[in-house]
């Protein structure tokens, strides 16, 4: 908090100033706080008031049981939250250890200057910013058993399914995946980088005179430092813990082939719900309220926890 | 200028002795410059991939998919006028009114998608930030906290309580939508914005004060300027990112496609498919923007960028 804003010239007209402080709050942030208390507070008291609802707005339990149903049956016998949950848990995993470190390495080597350092910045920056519907359209190309990379493959002598990667129940998740890794790869190095530019070269000078090998400046002294950055990245990558999800939509409309997680069950059981044409939408609304916050009632302990262990990691000072 | 060339030249020693590399660090990274330069090749390949295409014919092109034909091939003929097609043809029917929706309405609906979200979000953050980085009242760290909190807590599943009260509120698949979601003073650009202030001293306000001026004199035209090219560098990220959205208009504005989703809509039509090198313009076209905004700001973007912690 700002400490001088108590020791302003104005003060001898205390109330006046404290007046016009009070309007000029009130006035900046009444918009914000209002659509929070609408669009997060009400949103989220009714999501839960409606999983113990059915359909009529009748209080029920019913909801529960059917989680507890598509979670334990098997997936051939219609589990399908089951199923959703496995994937989003390897979604997840992708997103933890493989995209956040790659993400820190390949940020390392740019703050070190590799030769074509400028161009990798901005290289790798682009999925992030070239739209999802046209990658996942070039994507699909590419592995198709006749595209570039199908071709490529089946020269290696690899053997490539002829109805391709994301038409079989065993591929096309992994097919996704491998998606989500060569479009995000490069997506943390914003923030990474970032953090890593405001490091005092003399800390590193000092490393450097001292003969630290690469993986030592990297885990010694730059991870230390970039601390709070790559924490609060972590966090945010926790709290995505049961929404994680690749653009299945772009890939399987209808979650074919055994691609669906729980974000994109979610977002199928509400799309085109509003409209005349509702047969894309099962519009079970009180079902995805009540799966969202046995998920949500399961996760958010862990992720407070964890989060309070991520603070507990002293940050350097600098 | 003696000085400057001082500086200049210490700092050229500086960096020449952190950036010096012994023979085996140089091996090392040789080799990741060649994993990252593969990398790198691939991601732009990608797009070459589109654009190339974009210009062959729909039957060279299906020759290709068929096997019959290279897929690395380029075009034996440039057919600029599958752009010319994409914008006259590329379409879809709109499941509510029964209307075509043109691509032209789609980037239409992409300006005033993109202004109304961006400006909204931006002022709603730029606003919380300002007020809880500056400001010192009773219920500053309670809304902060709260702040963080529906950030980083995980709830899932609240989709179809948002879809109802759209519904009940009656602004679903209207331009309303748009305009109300957009004022949040939370996320990402609320956290940039807070550090970006509270680096900001707080002497030039008191200046401000002593000449007479208010807090809307302090915020319009001393902070907010002050930190305009981080909020500049947001804005264009912001920007990129609701251009590229198609989950929240696919959701909620059925009758108002963005080119993100109506592109998405347009590849689901399977009149649309049998033409794929006009749809692959088409895709050009709604990447064209993103690409030439980067290329001019990406510096601005990539050197704006810090967050720290989440204490509180």
């Amino acid at each position: 908090m700002n400490e001088n804003i108590s020791v302003s010239p104005v003060k001898k007209s205390k109330k006046n100033w404290f007046s016009g402080q009070t309007a000029f709050l009130i006035a900046i942030m009444t918009l914000p706080v209002i659509n929070w208390l609408i669009f997060w507070l009400y949103i989220n008291i009714n999501s839960i008031l409606l999983a113990f609802q059915n359909r009529t707005g009748a209080w029920t339990l019913s909801n529960f049981k059917e989680v507890w149903i598509s979670l334990v049956e098997p997936v051939d016998y219609g589990g399908s939250v089951q199923l959703a949950l496995k994937n989003t848990l390897k979604y997840f995993g992708v997103n933890v250890l493989v995209l956040l470190p790659v993400g820190l390495i390949l940020s390392y080597f740019i703050y070190k200057r590799i030769f074509g350092y400028r161009w990798f910045r901005v290289l790798f920056y682009l999925p992030s910013l070239v739209s999802a519907v046209a990658l996942t359209t070039v994507y699909s190309e590419f592995i198709n058993p006749n595209g570039p990379l199908g071709e490529l493959l089946k020269k290696l002598g690899a053997d490539v399914p002829p109805e391709g990667y994301l038409a079989r129940n065993d591929t096309a998740t992994t097919a996704i995946i491998w998606y989500s890794i060569w479009a995000g790869c490069g997506g943390h190095i914003l923030l990474l980088g970032g953090a890593m530019s405001r490091i005092p070269p003399e800390i590193m000078e000092a490393a450097k005179i001292d003969g630290v090998s690469p993986l030592c400046e990297l885990t010694a002294f730059i991870l230390p430092l970039i601390w709070p950055t790559l924490s609060t990245m972590l966090i945010f990558q926790l709290t995505s813990f049961f929404t994680a999800s690749g653009p299945i939509i772009l890939f399987q409309p209808n979650g074919d082939y055994q691609t669906m997680t729980i974000s994109f069950w979610i977002f199928k059981q509400v799309y085109g719900g509003g409209l005349p044409t509702a047969s894309l939408s099962s519009g079970q609304i009180n079902l995805i309220s009540c799966t969202g916050l046995c998920f949500t009632a399961v996760g958010m302990p862990v992720i407070l926890c964890v989060r309070r262990l991520l603070e507990k990691v002293p940050a350097v000072e600098y | 200028m003696n000085e400057k060339f001082r500086k200049k030249s210490r700092k050229n020693t500086e960096n020449e002795m952190l950036f010096r590399r012994s023979k085996k660090e140089k091996i090392f990274f040789g080799i990741a410059f060649a994993i990252m330069a593969v990398y790198a090749f691939t991601l732009l390949y990608s797009l070459f991939f589109l654009f190339i295409n974009s210009l062959e014919s729909s039957f060279a092109y299906t020759d290709k998919l068929t096997a019959a034909k290279n897929s690395f091939a380029f075009p034996e003929k440039l057919h600029w006028e599958n752009y010319k097609k994409a914008f006259e043809n590329l379409g879809f029917t709109s499941g509510t009114t029964g209307e075509r929706i043109g691509l032209g309405n789609m980037f239409f609906n992409s300006a005033w998608y993109l202004f109304f979200r961006v400006g909204g979000n931006l002022f709603g953050c730029a606003a919380m930030a300002y007020a809880l980085s500056k400001y010192r009242f009773k219920l500053n760290s309670a809304i902060y906290a709260i702040i963080i909190f529906s950030m980083t807590v995980p709830i899932v599943g609240t989709m179809g309580a948002s879809f109802k009260l759209m519904s009940d509120l009656q602004i679903y698949n209207t331009p309303f939508f748009v305009i109300l979601t957009s004022v949040s003073g939370i996320g990402f650009n609320f956290l940039i914005l807070y550090g970006v202030f509270k680096n900001i001293s707080w002497s030039y306000a008191e200046a401000v004060f002593v000449d007479g001026g208010g807090h809307f004199t302090v915020f319009f035209k001393i902070m907010l300027p002050q930190a305009l090219t981080p909020i500049l560098a947001l804005a264009i990220l912001s920007g990129i990112g609701e251009w590229n959205d198609y989950l929240t208009p696919l959701l909620y504005l059925p009758d108002f496609p963005t080119v993100a989703s109506g592109i998405y809509q347009i590849k689901l039509e399977s009149a649309s498919r049998g033409d794929t090198p006009s749809y692959f313009a088409g895709l050009t076209l709604s990447v064209a923007p993103v690409l030439v905004l980067y290329a001019c700001f990406s510096d601005t973007i990539m050197k704006n960028f810090n967050m720290g912690g989440l204490k509180g």
